[in-house]
């Protein structure tokens, strides 16, 4: 059996992470977790994750200021990240777009559609 | 009279005492019991995940056969948590758990609490359990003397949705004074598909109130299956019908309805002519482009100013419209034109062509000129006194009529 994928999950609200967390250990991943902007970022680079799912609004800084901060650190610019927001809006879906994100899934979202965005992004050629 | 100022000292220490420790022991209470639950979550959490995300036919074997007293609020605050977060099976699932522990079935009853908030608060929670079994229940609560108990109802009817959700909703869209059009309407519009044929079947039946209502969640459901119905609807004898078909028409978007369209621009009603020129322009027409022309000449400028945001959004096609049109005889017509092409910024791509050569600089110079002679040179002015390209404003101030006399003298 090969080594678990792993997975950095940004999420302020503790209902939300725990059942992204729970649902992406359930298929066998390896989930780290941080509660705000500030920390994922830091985490990113010490834990080298795979992936990493970010909601938009957090403390101190937010999913925007998250993937600038990725995008322009050389160690981990090329982690495919995605968006995970309640905000359905048309601009911070083509702003979270542009700014990098791989992809953007609005909540509540569906389980298994998000599961199938998480594959899709860590196979080998999907970046 | 010393013993008495003693005795009363002692019972007033004494009250505060007790006060002291009720409250003391309540807050540790409270705090032992937040422990309690923090500690019971904990357990319950992975177990009510670990039911959502599998396919256990039922929760209770994962909850050890039978659920607990001391356990019900705590599964329940989980639940109701989890289900407003996801969609999909999931989300159907943690329903279903509601449903089997028997949660439905006290939100049921709870609706008919003397308690208004409590009222409230079960339509709700039967809305997040989207339980099939709560129509009935919910419909009654439609009726509800507390507005909020209302709407809760509606909106918890609208999350389960189903024909038998439906009927009620419409109702509701003829009474204006007892509920709010628009929540009535974004609820049935986010229902979807399904609220099409009953919305088309109850239309006969509904007050003009509810029938534009109705019109405008068609355009919202962007339902194909609604288009020929909208389309007969531009016939109506009542021009607010025929208005809203058209605006519905251009919300869903698809070439079938232009024939339609088309000849709704030819409508007596201008409110029906400026809907069916804004749609026409959503639906890309280009076969429109000389009917949307002459409304350029509509004696109503929302008419006029449709029409020329529809030849703008025609495509190249639709531009050569408007270029040709600056030259028309009627004034509102040009003057339309004008202000597009404009504000479009289609003036300005043309006034930087006046750097180029032959047939290209000679078509911008033609577009100038009309600017000129229909007396809209206001941009132009400020594109002749600031624009990057020293050629563009040599050019500009040869064709401009006063600052080609300054430069002459």
């Amino acid at each position: 059996m090969g080594v678990a994928k792993r997975i950095l999950v940004a999420e302020d609200d503790p209902v939300t992470c725990r059942f992204v967390v729970s649902l992406l250990e359930d298929k066998g991943y390896e989930v780290v977790v941080a509660e705000d902007g500030e920390r994922a970022a830091s985490v990113a680079v010490d834990a080298r994750p795979d992936l990493i799912v970010s909601d938009l609004v957090m403390p101190y800084r937010d999913g925007f200021e998250l993937l600038r901060a990725i995008r322009n650190d050389e160690r981990i610019k090329r982690t495919p990240l995605i968006l995970l927001s309640m905000r359905d809006r048309e601009e911070d879906i083509v702003r979270g777009f542009e700014q990098g994100a791989d992809d953007y899934v609005v909540k509540p979202f569906n389980a298994r559609e998000f599961l199938a965005r998480v594959r899709k992004l860590l196979e080998p050629r999907s970046r | 009279m010393h013993r008495l100022l003693i005795a009363s000292i002692l019972v007033v220490a004494l009250v505060f005492v007790a006060l002291t420790l009720v409250i003391v022991t309540a807050k540790a209470w409270r705090e032992i019991r937040e422990r309690v639950r923090r500690a019971k979550r904990r357990v319950l959490e992975p177990i009510v995940l670990g039911y959502a995300h599998g396919n256990a036919a039922s929760i209770l074997p994962a909850l050890g056969g039978r659920l607990a007293t001391a356990d019900r609020g705590v599964v329940e605050e989980i639940l109701l948590d989890h289900v407003q977060r996801v969609r999909g099976i999931e989300r159907e699932r943690l329903g279903k758990a509601l449903d089997e522990l028997g949660y439905v079935d006290r939100y049921l009853a709870g609706l008919k609490s003397p308690r208004w908030w409590k009222r409230a608060e079960s339509a709700e929670n039967l809305g997040l359990a989207g339980s099939s079994r709560a129509t009935a229940g919910l419909l009654v609560a439609l009726e509800d003397p507390s507005y909020e108990v209302r709407l809760r109802a509606a909106k918890a009817l609208g999350a389960i949705g189903g024909r038998a959700a439906v009927a009620p909703l419409l109702r509701a869209l003829s009474e204006p004074n007892r509920w709010s059009t628009i929540r009535i309407a974004d609820l049935l519009s986010q229902m979807g598909r399904p609220v099409v044929d009953e919305l088309i079947a109850a239309f006969p039946t509904l007050n003009l109130h509810a029938k534009l209502a109705a019109l405008d969640i068609l355009g919202r459901v962007h339902s194909l299956d609604a288009v020929p119905w909208l389309n007969a609807r531009l016939a109506d004898g009542d021009a607010d019908v025929r208005s809203r078909s058209a605006a519905a028409l251009g919300a869903i978007g698809v070439v079938d309805s232009a024939p339609a369209l088309r000849q709704a621009l030819g409508d007596p009603a201008w409110p029906v002519r400026a809907m069916a020129a804004k749609s026409l322009g959503k639906i890309h027409d280009a076969e429109a482009i000389p009917l949307l022309c002459a409304a350029l000449r509509d004696r109503e400028w929302w008419v006029r100013a449709n029409a020329a945001e529809a030849l703008k959004l025609a495509g190249p096609m639709g531009i050569e419209a408007l270029e040709g049109m600056l030259d028309d005889a009627d004034l509102y017509a040009k003057h339309q034109a004008c202000l597009m092409l404009e504000e479009s910024g289609i003036l300005d791509r043309r006034v930087a062509q006046l750097a180029s050569s032959g047939a290209v600089r000679d078509a911008a110079e033609s577009i100038v000129r009309s600017f000129v002679q229909a007396g809209q040179d206001g941009r132009l002015r400020e594109l002749a006194a600031g624009h990057a390209e020293p050629k563009v404003r040599k050019a500009l101030a040869r064709l401009l009529p006063e600052q080609a006399e300054e430069a002459a003298r």
